[in-house]
Protein backbone atom coordinates (compact mmCIF):
# COMPACT_ATOMS: atom_id res chain seq x y z
CA UNK A 1 0.00 0.00 0.00
CA UNK A 2 1.12 3.36 -1.21
CA UNK A 3 1.30 5.73 2.23
CA UNK A 4 -0.93 8.15 2.62
CA UNK A 5 -0.27 11.91 3.00
CA UNK A 6 -1.92 14.10 5.63
CA UNK A 7 -5.11 15.40 2.99
CA UNK A 8 -5.29 11.86 1.76
CA UNK A 9 -5.78 10.45 5.81
CA UNK A 10 -8.08 13.50 6.31
CA UNK A 11 -10.18 12.53 2.98
CA UNK A 12 -9.88 9.08 3.98
CA UNK A 13 -11.46 9.92 7.78
CA UNK A 14 -14.25 11.86 5.74
CA UNK A 15 -15.19 8.63 3.84
CA UNK A 16 -15.51 6.29 7.36
CA UNK A 17 -17.70 8.63 8.88
CA UNK A 18 -20.01 9.94 5.98
CA UNK A 19 -20.90 5.97 5.20
CA UNK A 20 -20.18 4.37 8.54
CA UNK A 21 -17.78 1.86 7.43
CA UNK A 22 -17.65 0.70 10.87
CA UNK A 23 -15.00 -2.02 10.00
CA UNK A 24 -12.44 -0.02 8.28
CA UNK A 25 -10.21 2.16 9.35
CA UNK A 26 -8.97 5.19 7.76
CA UNK A 27 -5.42 4.90 7.97
CA UNK A 28 -5.96 1.66 5.49
CA UNK A 29 -7.64 2.92 2.36
CA UNK A 30 -5.28 2.33 0.21
CA UNK A 31 -4.42 5.78 -1.99
CA UNK A 32 -4.78 3.92 -5.41
CA UNK A 33 -7.37 1.62 -4.56
CA UNK A 34 -10.43 1.98 -6.67
CA UNK A 35 -13.15 3.44 -4.54
CA UNK A 36 -16.06 1.99 -6.55
CA UNK A 37 -16.54 -1.97 -8.07
CA UNK A 38 -13.79 -4.09 -7.11
CA UNK A 39 -11.69 -1.87 -4.83
CA UNK A 40 -13.30 -0.35 -1.55
CA UNK A 41 -17.16 -1.65 -3.54
CA UNK A 42 -18.67 1.82 -3.50
CA UNK A 43 -22.28 2.74 -5.16
CA UNK A 44 -24.14 5.65 -6.20
CA UNK A 45 -25.64 6.15 -3.23
CA UNK A 46 -22.30 6.09 -1.44
CA UNK A 47 -21.47 8.45 -4.31
CA UNK A 48 -24.30 10.71 -3.21
CA UNK A 49 -23.49 10.14 0.53
CA UNK A 50 -19.74 11.96 -0.35
CA UNK A 51 -20.37 14.34 -2.35
CA UNK A 52 -22.94 15.42 0.74
CA UNK A 53 -20.16 15.13 3.39
CA UNK A 54 -17.71 17.30 0.96
CA UNK A 55 -20.37 19.90 0.29
CA UNK A 56 -20.86 20.32 4.20
CA UNK A 57 -16.78 19.91 4.73
CA UNK A 58 -15.25 21.84 2.55
CA UNK A 59 -18.17 23.81 0.84
CA UNK A 60 -17.42 22.11 -2.57
CA UNK A 61 -20.45 21.26 -5.05
CA UNK A 62 -19.88 18.48 -6.65
CA UNK A 63 -21.97 17.31 -10.14
CA UNK A 64 -21.96 13.70 -11.01
CA UNK A 65 -23.00 14.53 -14.40
CA UNK A 66 -19.25 16.35 -14.70
CA UNK A 67 -16.22 14.68 -16.05
CA UNK A 68 -14.15 15.87 -13.94
CA UNK A 69 -15.75 14.25 -10.78
CA UNK A 70 -16.08 10.55 -12.67
CA UNK A 71 -12.04 11.05 -12.56
CA UNK A 72 -11.97 12.38 -9.05
CA UNK A 73 -14.03 9.47 -7.61
CA UNK A 74 -11.49 6.87 -9.07
CA UNK A 75 -9.62 6.65 -6.04
CA UNK A 76 -8.63 8.25 -2.27
CA UNK A 77 -5.48 9.99 -4.03
CA UNK A 78 -7.66 11.87 -7.10
CA UNK A 79 -10.68 12.77 -4.56
CA UNK A 80 -8.19 14.25 -2.44
CA UNK A 81 -6.34 15.99 -5.34
CA UNK A 82 -9.62 17.28 -6.68
CA UNK A 83 -10.82 18.98 -3.56
CA UNK A 84 -7.61 20.53 -3.24
CA UNK A 85 -7.63 22.35 -6.13
CA UNK A 86 -11.29 23.08 -6.69
CA UNK A 87 -12.58 23.65 -3.00
CA UNK B 1 -62.85 -4.95 -31.67
CA UNK B 2 -60.22 -4.89 -29.12
CA UNK B 3 -60.80 -2.10 -26.63
CA UNK B 4 -57.41 0.36 -27.03
CA UNK B 5 -56.02 3.62 -25.54
CA UNK B 6 -53.59 5.85 -27.34
CA UNK B 7 -49.96 5.68 -27.07
CA UNK B 8 -49.99 9.32 -25.46
CA UNK B 9 -53.39 11.12 -24.39
CA UNK B 10 -51.43 14.17 -25.03
CA UNK B 11 -52.48 17.20 -27.51
CA UNK B 12 -50.15 16.94 -30.20
CA UNK B 13 -48.42 19.90 -29.07
CA UNK B 14 -48.16 19.28 -25.21
CA UNK B 15 -44.78 19.07 -23.85
CA UNK B 16 -44.26 15.80 -23.03
CA UNK B 17 -40.31 16.01 -22.53
CA UNK B 18 -37.71 18.67 -21.71
CA UNK B 19 -34.39 17.88 -23.26
CA UNK B 20 -31.69 19.56 -20.94
CA UNK B 21 -28.80 18.70 -24.16
CA UNK B 22 -28.44 18.34 -27.48
CA UNK B 23 -29.73 15.24 -28.32
CA UNK B 24 -27.38 13.27 -30.43
CA UNK B 25 -30.12 10.92 -30.89
CA UNK B 26 -32.26 13.23 -31.62
CA UNK B 27 -31.04 16.05 -34.53
CA UNK B 28 -29.18 17.94 -31.90
CA UNK B 29 -33.28 18.74 -30.50
CA UNK B 30 -32.99 20.58 -27.51
CA UNK B 31 -35.55 22.12 -25.07
CA UNK B 32 -39.11 21.13 -25.63
CA UNK B 33 -40.61 18.08 -27.43
CA UNK B 34 -44.15 18.38 -28.01
CA UNK B 35 -45.99 14.85 -28.31
CA UNK B 36 -46.51 15.20 -32.00
CA UNK B 37 -42.30 15.02 -31.94
CA UNK B 38 -41.83 12.48 -29.87
CA UNK B 39 -44.39 9.96 -31.88
CA UNK B 40 -42.26 10.59 -34.59
CA UNK B 41 -38.97 9.49 -32.42
CA UNK B 42 -41.02 6.59 -31.58
CA UNK B 43 -41.90 5.72 -34.92
CA UNK B 44 -38.10 6.13 -35.41
CA UNK B 45 -37.01 3.72 -33.33
CA UNK B 46 -39.57 1.12 -34.37
CA UNK B 47 -37.62 1.52 -37.96
CA UNK B 48 -34.47 0.91 -35.98
CA UNK B 49 -36.01 -2.07 -34.20
CA UNK B 50 -37.11 -3.36 -37.28
CA UNK B 51 -33.34 -2.48 -39.51
CA UNK B 52 -31.62 -4.92 -36.61
CA UNK B 53 -34.72 -7.81 -37.18
CA UNK B 54 -35.94 -7.26 -33.41
CA UNK B 55 -39.53 -6.35 -34.71
CA UNK B 56 -40.69 -9.73 -34.19
CA UNK B 57 -38.67 -10.39 -31.06
CA UNK B 58 -41.04 -10.48 -27.85
CA UNK B 59 -39.30 -9.14 -25.10
CA UNK B 60 -36.79 -6.15 -24.42
CA UNK B 61 -34.49 -5.80 -21.68
CA UNK B 62 -34.78 -2.46 -21.74
CA UNK B 63 -31.50 -0.85 -19.93
CA UNK B 64 -31.68 2.75 -21.16
CA UNK B 65 -30.18 5.45 -18.84
CA UNK B 66 -31.13 8.53 -20.65
CA UNK B 67 -34.67 9.06 -19.36
CA UNK B 68 -35.92 10.81 -23.18
CA UNK B 69 -34.25 7.46 -24.84
CA UNK B 70 -36.18 5.26 -22.28
CA UNK B 71 -39.40 6.55 -22.92
CA UNK B 72 -39.11 6.41 -26.66
CA UNK B 73 -37.67 3.11 -27.10
CA UNK B 74 -40.13 1.94 -24.05
CA UNK B 75 -43.44 2.87 -26.00
CA UNK B 76 -41.59 1.81 -29.49
CA UNK B 77 -41.24 -1.70 -27.68
CA UNK B 78 -44.96 -1.28 -27.11
CA UNK B 79 -46.11 0.03 -30.35
CA UNK B 80 -44.54 -3.12 -31.86
CA UNK B 81 -46.60 -5.13 -29.69
CA UNK B 82 -43.54 -6.46 -27.45
CA UNK B 83 -43.43 -6.38 -23.68
CA UNK B 84 -40.50 -4.40 -21.44
CA UNK B 85 -38.59 -5.92 -19.16
CA UNK B 86 -37.98 -3.79 -16.27
CA UNK B 87 -34.97 -5.40 -14.78
CA UNK B 88 -34.26 -4.65 -11.01
CA UNK B 89 -30.31 -3.58 -12.10
CA UNK B 90 -28.30 -3.63 -14.77
CA UNK B 91 -25.98 -6.68 -13.44
CA UNK B 92 -25.27 -9.55 -16.11
CA UNK B 93 -26.09 -12.33 -14.12
CA UNK B 94 -29.60 -10.44 -13.97
CA UNK B 95 -29.42 -10.13 -17.52
CA UNK B 96 -28.62 -14.14 -18.15
CA UNK B 97 -31.48 -14.91 -15.66
CA UNK B 98 -34.03 -12.42 -17.86
CA UNK B 99 -32.80 -14.04 -21.14
CA UNK B 100 -33.16 -17.71 -19.79
CA UNK B 101 -36.61 -17.32 -18.44
CA UNK B 102 -38.20 -15.38 -21.15
CA UNK B 103 -37.60 -16.88 -24.85
CA UNK B 104 -37.37 -14.61 -27.57
CA UNK B 105 -35.69 -11.49 -25.44
CA UNK B 106 -33.21 -9.00 -26.56
CA UNK B 107 -31.23 -5.85 -24.95
CA UNK B 108 -31.63 -2.14 -25.52
CA UNK B 109 -28.95 -0.32 -23.98
CA UNK B 110 -27.03 2.90 -24.41
CA UNK B 111 -24.29 1.85 -22.89
CA UNK B 112 -24.56 -0.57 -20.36
CA UNK B 113 -22.10 -3.77 -19.95
CA UNK B 114 -24.21 -6.48 -21.96
CA UNK B 115 -24.20 -10.19 -22.04
CA UNK B 116 -23.85 -11.27 -25.77
CA UNK B 117 -26.11 -14.80 -25.64
CA UNK B 118 -29.30 -12.94 -26.99
CA UNK B 119 -29.62 -9.73 -29.47
CA UNK B 120 -28.31 -6.98 -28.65
CA UNK B 121 -29.47 -3.28 -29.76
CA UNK B 122 -26.94 -0.54 -28.74
CA UNK B 123 -28.98 2.68 -28.77
CA UNK B 124 -25.71 4.51 -27.65
CA UNK B 125 -25.01 5.10 -30.84
CA UNK B 126 -28.38 5.03 -32.75
CA UNK B 127 -29.86 8.28 -34.67
CA UNK B 128 -32.62 9.53 -35.97
CA UNK B 129 -31.60 10.31 -39.00
CA UNK B 130 -31.33 7.00 -41.08
CA UNK B 131 -34.68 5.99 -39.35
CA UNK B 132 -36.69 9.31 -39.87
CA UNK B 133 -39.93 8.43 -41.38
CA UNK B 134 -42.30 10.24 -42.81
CA UNK B 135 -44.86 10.20 -39.85
CA UNK B 136 -48.75 11.64 -40.21
CA UNK B 137 -50.24 12.65 -37.22
CA UNK B 138 -54.01 12.92 -37.72
CA UNK B 139 -56.13 11.67 -35.46
CA UNK B 140 -56.12 8.28 -37.63
CA UNK B 141 -52.67 7.58 -37.29
CA UNK B 142 -52.40 8.94 -33.50
CA UNK B 143 -51.15 5.10 -32.69
CA UNK B 144 -53.11 3.61 -29.98
CA UNK B 145 -52.55 0.47 -27.87
CA UNK B 146 -54.63 -2.56 -27.01
CA UNK B 147 -55.94 -2.38 -23.70
CA UNK B 148 -54.44 -6.60 -23.02
CA UNK B 149 -51.31 -6.02 -24.75
CA UNK B 150 -48.81 -6.82 -21.95
CA UNK B 151 -46.60 -3.51 -21.82
CA UNK B 152 -43.95 -4.52 -19.16
CA UNK B 153 -43.18 -6.60 -16.56
CA UNK B 154 -41.33 -5.00 -13.70
CA UNK B 155 -39.43 -7.01 -11.13
CA UNK B 156 -39.60 -7.05 -7.34
CA UNK B 157 -36.34 -8.96 -5.65
CA UNK B 158 -32.89 -6.59 -5.35
CA UNK B 159 -31.56 -9.81 -4.74
CA UNK B 160 -30.72 -12.78 -7.44
CA UNK B 161 -33.53 -15.43 -6.52
CA UNK B 162 -36.40 -16.28 -8.36
CA UNK B 163 -38.34 -12.31 -8.45
CA UNK B 164 -41.69 -12.13 -8.76
CA UNK B 165 -42.74 -10.71 -11.92
CA UNK B 166 -45.24 -8.22 -11.77
CA UNK B 167 -47.13 -7.88 -15.35
CA UNK B 168 -48.30 -4.50 -15.91
CA UNK B 169 -50.75 -4.56 -19.04
CA UNK B 170 -51.89 -1.73 -21.04
CA UNK B 171 -54.90 -0.40 -19.25
CA UNK B 172 -53.04 -1.46 -15.85
CA UNK B 173 -50.67 1.34 -17.07
CA UNK B 174 -52.84 3.95 -18.17
CA UNK B 175 -55.84 3.43 -15.60
CA UNK B 176 -53.40 3.40 -12.63
CA UNK B 177 -51.87 6.65 -14.14
CA UNK B 178 -55.26 8.47 -14.10
CA UNK B 179 -55.51 7.71 -10.51
CA UNK B 180 -51.64 8.19 -9.98
CA UNK B 181 -52.20 12.08 -11.41
CA UNK B 182 -55.52 12.81 -9.49
CA UNK B 183 -53.52 12.09 -6.23
CA UNK B 184 -50.17 13.06 -6.91
CA UNK B 185 -50.45 16.43 -8.84
CA UNK B 186 -52.58 19.84 -8.03
CA UNK B 187 -55.41 19.34 -10.84
CA UNK B 188 -54.41 22.11 -12.87
CA UNK B 189 -54.62 21.91 -16.68
CA UNK B 190 -51.48 23.84 -16.80
CA UNK B 191 -48.32 21.24 -18.03
CA UNK B 192 -46.33 21.38 -14.87
CA UNK B 193 -42.46 20.54 -15.55
CA UNK B 194 -40.92 17.62 -13.70
CA UNK B 195 -36.96 16.65 -12.37
CA UNK B 196 -37.21 12.73 -10.90
CA UNK B 197 -34.15 11.29 -9.36
CA UNK B 198 -35.26 7.31 -9.74
CA UNK B 199 -34.06 5.57 -12.67
CA UNK B 200 -37.42 4.39 -15.18
CA UNK B 201 -36.86 0.98 -15.07
CA UNK B 202 -37.82 1.71 -11.04
CA UNK B 203 -41.58 1.42 -10.23
CA UNK B 204 -41.70 4.53 -8.78
CA UNK B 205 -39.67 6.14 -11.76
CA UNK B 206 -41.71 4.40 -14.25
CA UNK B 207 -44.96 5.63 -12.59
CA UNK B 208 -43.79 9.33 -12.46
CA UNK B 209 -41.07 10.18 -14.92
CA UNK B 210 -42.56 7.75 -17.80
CA UNK B 211 -46.06 7.22 -17.28
CA UNK B 212 -47.47 10.63 -15.81
CA UNK B 213 -46.10 12.57 -19.07
CA UNK B 214 -47.70 9.80 -21.54
CA UNK B 215 -51.36 10.37 -20.16
CA UNK B 216 -50.96 13.77 -17.57
CA UNK B 217 -50.46 17.03 -17.62
CA UNK B 218 -46.53 16.46 -17.31
CA UNK B 219 -43.49 17.20 -18.84
CA UNK B 220 -40.59 14.98 -18.28
CA UNK B 221 -36.82 15.98 -18.77
CA UNK B 222 -33.78 13.21 -20.20
CA UNK B 223 -31.73 13.61 -17.04
CA UNK B 224 -31.42 11.08 -14.06
CA UNK B 225 -29.41 13.90 -11.55
CA UNK B 226 -27.88 11.97 -8.84
CA UNK B 227 -26.19 14.79 -6.29
CA UNK B 228 -28.07 18.06 -4.92
CA UNK B 229 -26.18 20.52 -7.31
CA UNK B 230 -27.14 17.89 -10.56
CA UNK B 231 -30.89 18.17 -9.22
CA UNK B 232 -31.06 21.74 -8.48
CA UNK B 233 -29.06 22.29 -12.06
CA UNK B 234 -32.03 20.66 -13.93
CA UNK B 235 -34.36 22.08 -12.01
CA UNK B 236 -32.67 25.46 -12.81
CA UNK B 237 -33.45 24.94 -16.56
CA UNK B 238 -36.96 23.51 -16.42
CA UNK B 239 -39.86 26.45 -16.79
CA UNK B 240 -41.99 26.70 -13.94
CA UNK B 241 -44.97 25.02 -12.17
CA UNK B 242 -42.05 22.30 -11.36
CA UNK B 243 -41.87 19.12 -9.64
CA UNK B 244 -39.69 17.08 -8.46
CA UNK B 245 -40.17 13.05 -7.50
CA UNK B 246 -37.50 12.00 -5.39
CA UNK B 247 -36.52 9.94 -2.60
CA UNK B 248 -35.59 10.58 0.87
CA UNK B 249 -32.02 10.01 -0.06
CA UNK B 250 -32.43 12.53 -2.18
CA UNK B 251 -33.71 14.94 -0.20
CA UNK B 252 -32.02 14.46 2.87
CA UNK B 253 -29.42 15.09 0.64
CA UNK B 254 -30.62 18.35 -1.13
CA UNK B 255 -30.93 20.12 2.67
CA UNK B 256 -28.10 19.02 3.90
CA UNK B 257 -26.51 22.37 4.07
CA UNK B 258 -27.51 25.73 3.69
CA UNK B 259 -27.36 26.39 -0.36
CA UNK B 260 -30.39 28.20 -1.65
CA UNK B 261 -33.00 26.04 -2.96
CA UNK B 262 -35.92 27.21 -6.10
CA UNK B 263 -39.11 27.48 -5.48
CA UNK B 264 -41.05 24.33 -6.41
CA UNK B 265 -44.82 24.05 -7.38
CA UNK B 266 -44.70 20.67 -5.75
CA UNK B 267 -42.32 17.46 -4.32
CA UNK B 268 -43.59 13.72 -4.22
CA UNK B 269 -41.53 11.06 -2.24
CA UNK B 270 -41.27 7.47 -2.31
CA UNK B 271 -39.37 4.32 -2.01
CA UNK B 272 -38.60 4.24 2.11
CA UNK B 273 -40.21 5.71 4.90
CA UNK B 274 -39.90 9.68 4.89
CA UNK B 275 -38.91 11.29 8.37
CA UNK B 276 -41.51 14.22 9.19
CA UNK B 277 -38.92 16.43 10.38
CA UNK B 278 -37.26 16.19 7.28
CA UNK B 279 -40.39 16.32 5.07
CA UNK B 280 -41.06 19.76 7.07
CA UNK B 281 -37.50 20.97 6.64
CA UNK B 282 -38.28 19.95 2.84
CA UNK B 283 -41.41 21.85 2.46
CA UNK B 284 -40.02 24.96 4.20
CA UNK B 285 -36.72 25.08 2.06
CA UNK B 286 -38.22 24.50 -1.10
CA UNK B 287 -41.40 26.42 -0.51
CA UNK B 288 -44.08 24.09 -1.24
CA UNK B 289 -46.03 21.19 0.09
CA UNK B 290 -44.56 17.48 -0.41
CA UNK B 291 -46.60 14.26 -0.35
CA UNK B 292 -44.89 11.04 0.41
CA UNK B 293 -46.25 8.14 -1.98
CA UNK B 294 -46.63 4.90 -0.55
CA UNK B 295 -46.69 1.97 -2.95
CA UNK B 296 -44.92 -1.64 -3.95
CA UNK B 297 -43.95 -2.79 -7.32
CA UNK B 298 -46.84 -5.31 -7.65
CA UNK B 299 -49.82 -2.33 -7.09
CA UNK B 300 -47.99 0.76 -8.12
CA UNK B 301 -48.74 3.59 -5.95
CA UNK B 302 -50.95 3.32 -3.29
CA UNK B 303 -51.83 6.04 -0.67
CA UNK B 304 -50.45 9.83 -0.45
CA UNK B 305 -50.06 11.69 3.33
CA UNK B 306 -48.33 15.20 3.62
CA UNK B 307 -45.92 13.71 5.83
CA UNK B 308 -44.70 17.08 7.40
CA UNK B 309 -48.24 17.20 9.32
CA UNK B 310 -49.96 13.87 8.74
CA UNK B 311 -49.43 10.07 9.91
CA UNK B 312 -52.36 9.08 8.04
CA UNK B 313 -52.41 7.60 5.05
CA UNK B 314 -55.27 8.55 2.40
CA UNK B 315 -55.34 5.19 0.11
CA UNK B 316 -56.38 6.58 -3.57
CA UNK B 317 -59.71 5.84 -5.15
CA UNK B 318 -60.20 2.86 -7.27
CA UNK B 319 -58.16 0.70 -4.92
CA UNK B 320 -59.88 -1.61 -2.02
CA UNK B 321 -58.19 -2.57 0.97
CA UNK B 322 -59.36 -5.61 2.64
CA UNK B 323 -58.15 -6.82 6.14
CA UNK B 324 -57.88 -10.34 5.48
CA UNK B 325 -56.09 -13.38 7.77
CA UNK B 326 -53.06 -12.92 6.01
CA UNK B 327 -52.79 -9.36 5.51
CA UNK B 328 -54.02 -6.43 4.08
CA UNK B 329 -55.33 -6.96 0.40
CA UNK B 330 -55.65 -4.81 -2.35
CA UNK B 331 -57.64 -4.86 -5.52
CA UNK B 332 -58.56 -3.17 -8.20
CA UNK B 333 -60.11 -3.64 -11.58
CA UNK B 334 -57.37 -2.35 -13.35
CA UNK B 335 -54.76 -5.32 -11.62
CA UNK B 336 -54.55 -8.53 -12.94
CA UNK B 337 -54.61 -10.17 -9.29
CA UNK B 338 -55.31 -9.23 -5.71
CA UNK B 339 -52.08 -8.70 -4.29
CA UNK B 340 -51.52 -9.15 -0.13
CA UNK B 341 -49.26 -6.17 1.06
CA UNK B 342 -46.22 -7.07 2.66
CA UNK B 343 -47.02 -4.12 5.54
CA UNK B 344 -49.29 -4.09 8.22
CA UNK B 345 -52.13 -1.51 7.58
CA UNK B 346 -54.61 -0.34 11.11
CA UNK B 347 -57.33 1.22 9.51
CA UNK B 348 -58.71 4.19 11.10
CA UNK B 349 -62.31 5.62 11.54
CA UNK B 350 -61.69 8.11 8.79
CA UNK B 351 -60.80 5.63 6.26
CA UNK B 352 -57.24 6.67 6.71
CA UNK B 353 -54.80 4.16 7.28
CA UNK B 354 -51.34 4.07 9.17
CA UNK B 355 -48.40 1.44 8.64
CA UNK B 356 -47.15 -0.06 11.39
CA UNK B 357 -44.02 -2.47 10.21
CA UNK B 358 -43.60 -5.71 7.65
CA UNK B 359 -44.81 -8.80 8.16
CA UNK B 360 -42.46 -10.68 6.60
CA UNK B 361 -38.42 -10.60 6.33
CA UNK B 362 -38.67 -7.92 3.54
CA UNK B 363 -36.17 -5.45 4.23
CA UNK B 364 -35.48 -2.13 2.02
CA UNK B 365 -32.10 -0.58 1.19
CA UNK B 366 -32.05 2.74 -0.72
CA UNK B 367 -35.53 1.80 -2.71
CA UNK B 368 -34.24 -1.79 -3.02
CA UNK B 369 -36.43 -4.63 -1.68
CA UNK B 370 -35.06 -8.20 -0.72
CA UNK B 371 -35.53 -10.99 1.37
CA UNK B 372 -33.36 -11.45 4.42
CA UNK B 373 -34.05 -14.76 4.08
CA UNK B 374 -32.91 -15.85 0.55
CA UNK B 375 -29.81 -12.91 0.89
CA UNK B 376 -28.86 -15.62 3.77
CA UNK B 377 -29.60 -18.01 1.13
CA UNK B 378 -27.09 -16.92 -1.18
CA UNK B 379 -24.40 -16.18 1.97
CA UNK B 380 -24.95 -20.23 2.64
CA UNK B 381 -24.28 -20.57 -1.18
CA UNK B 382 -20.93 -19.01 -0.89
CA UNK B 383 -18.03 -21.88 -0.96
CA UNK B 384 -15.41 -20.22 1.40
CA UNK B 385 -17.95 -19.69 3.97
CA UNK B 386 -17.94 -21.92 8.00
CA UNK B 387 -20.56 -19.59 9.37
CA UNK B 388 -22.67 -16.69 8.67
CA UNK B 389 -25.23 -14.35 9.19
CA UNK B 390 -26.44 -11.13 7.65
CA UNK B 391 -29.00 -9.01 9.46
CA UNK B 392 -29.95 -5.48 9.41
CA UNK B 393 -29.10 -3.86 12.84
CA UNK B 394 -31.39 -1.52 14.47
CA UNK B 395 -30.14 1.67 14.06
CA UNK B 396 -31.33 5.38 13.72
CA UNK B 397 -29.66 5.68 10.69
CA UNK B 398 -31.84 5.58 7.49
CA UNK B 399 -28.98 4.74 5.06
CA UNK B 400 -27.46 2.13 6.94
CA UNK B 401 -26.60 -1.18 4.81
CA UNK B 402 -26.75 -4.56 5.72
CA UNK B 403 -24.13 -6.47 8.41
CA UNK B 404 -22.89 -9.57 7.86
CA UNK B 405 -20.89 -11.29 10.55
CA UNK B 406 -18.67 -14.74 8.95
CA UNK B 407 -16.68 -17.10 9.58
CA UNK B 408 -14.18 -17.89 6.60
CA UNK B 409 -12.28 -21.32 5.40
CA UNK B 410 -8.67 -21.24 6.16
CA UNK B 411 -7.45 -19.40 3.30
CA UNK B 412 -10.28 -17.54 1.85
CA UNK B 413 -10.39 -14.07 1.94
CA UNK B 414 -12.95 -11.53 2.57
CA UNK B 415 -12.35 -9.86 -0.43
CA UNK B 416 -13.69 -12.95 -2.09
CA UNK B 417 -16.97 -13.55 -0.13
CA UNK B 418 -17.84 -9.44 -0.88
CA UNK B 419 -16.82 -10.30 -4.51
CA UNK B 420 -18.96 -13.46 -4.62
CA UNK B 421 -21.81 -11.42 -2.88
CA UNK B 422 -21.89 -8.24 -5.30
CA UNK B 423 -22.32 -10.68 -8.38
CA UNK B 424 -25.53 -11.85 -6.72
CA UNK B 425 -27.19 -9.30 -4.95
CA UNK B 426 -28.05 -5.68 -5.89
CA UNK B 427 -25.07 -3.30 -4.76
CA UNK B 428 -27.39 -1.59 -1.95
CA UNK B 429 -28.17 -4.94 -0.53
CA UNK B 430 -24.45 -6.51 -0.08
CA UNK B 431 -23.43 -6.08 3.29
CA UNK B 432 -21.70 -3.36 5.11
CA UNK B 433 -19.65 -3.52 7.02
CA UNK B 434 -18.69 -7.39 6.90
CA UNK B 435 -17.04 -8.92 10.05
CA UNK B 436 -15.19 -11.95 9.96
CA UNK B 437 -15.17 -14.07 13.13
CA UNK B 438 -13.12 -17.12 14.37
CA UNK B 439 -16.65 -18.66 14.83
CA UNK B 440 -20.48 -17.29 15.47
CA UNK B 441 -21.75 -16.80 19.18
CA UNK B 442 -24.32 -19.49 18.32
CA UNK B 443 -26.34 -21.36 21.35
CA UNK B 444 -25.90 -25.34 21.81
CA UNK B 445 -29.09 -25.65 19.96
CA UNK B 446 -27.52 -24.14 17.09
CA UNK B 447 -29.66 -20.93 17.43
CA UNK B 448 -28.34 -17.45 17.25
CA UNK B 449 -30.01 -14.79 19.67
CA UNK B 450 -30.26 -11.24 18.78
CA UNK B 451 -28.63 -10.45 21.72
CA UNK B 452 -25.47 -12.20 21.23
CA UNK B 453 -24.88 -11.08 17.74
CA UNK B 454 -25.76 -7.38 18.77
CA UNK B 455 -23.30 -7.79 21.59
CA UNK B 456 -20.78 -9.33 19.32
CA UNK B 457 -21.61 -6.25 16.83
CA UNK B 458 -20.92 -3.58 19.62
CA UNK B 459 -17.45 -5.58 20.22
CA UNK B 460 -16.16 -5.57 16.44
CA UNK B 461 -16.76 -1.90 15.56
CA UNK B 462 -13.91 -0.31 15.42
Amino acid sequence: MTTQTEAELRMAELLVEALNLEDIEAKDIDPDEPLFGDGLGLDSIDALEIAVAISQEYGLKMKAEDESTREAFATLKTLTNFVANNA
Amino acid sequence: MAKTHPLVARQPNAPIAFLSKPSKHFGGIVGLVDAQTFISHVNAFVVALARNYLQDKQYAINLCKDRYLFLVSFCAVIKCKQTNLLAANKKKITQEQLSEQYEGSYLIHDGADVINAIPVFDASTWTLNSDAVNTSTDEQHWPHIEDEHLACISFTSGSTGQSKPNLKYWHTLHKSTQINGAFMLDGTDKTVFQVATMPPQHMWGLETSILLPLFDNVCMTDSQPLFPQDILDALETLPTPRLLVSTPVHLRALVADDTALPQLDNILCATSPLDPELAGSVETRFGCTLKEVYGCSEVGSMAVRKTATECSWRGFDGLTFDDKDDGTVVSAAHLPESIVLQDNIEFLDDGRFLLSGRVTDLIKVAGKRGSLLEINQILMRFNGLLDGVIFKPETENTTARLCAIVALKPNVDKASLIAFLREHLDDALVPRPVYVVDSLPRESNGKLLKNSLYSLLECLKV
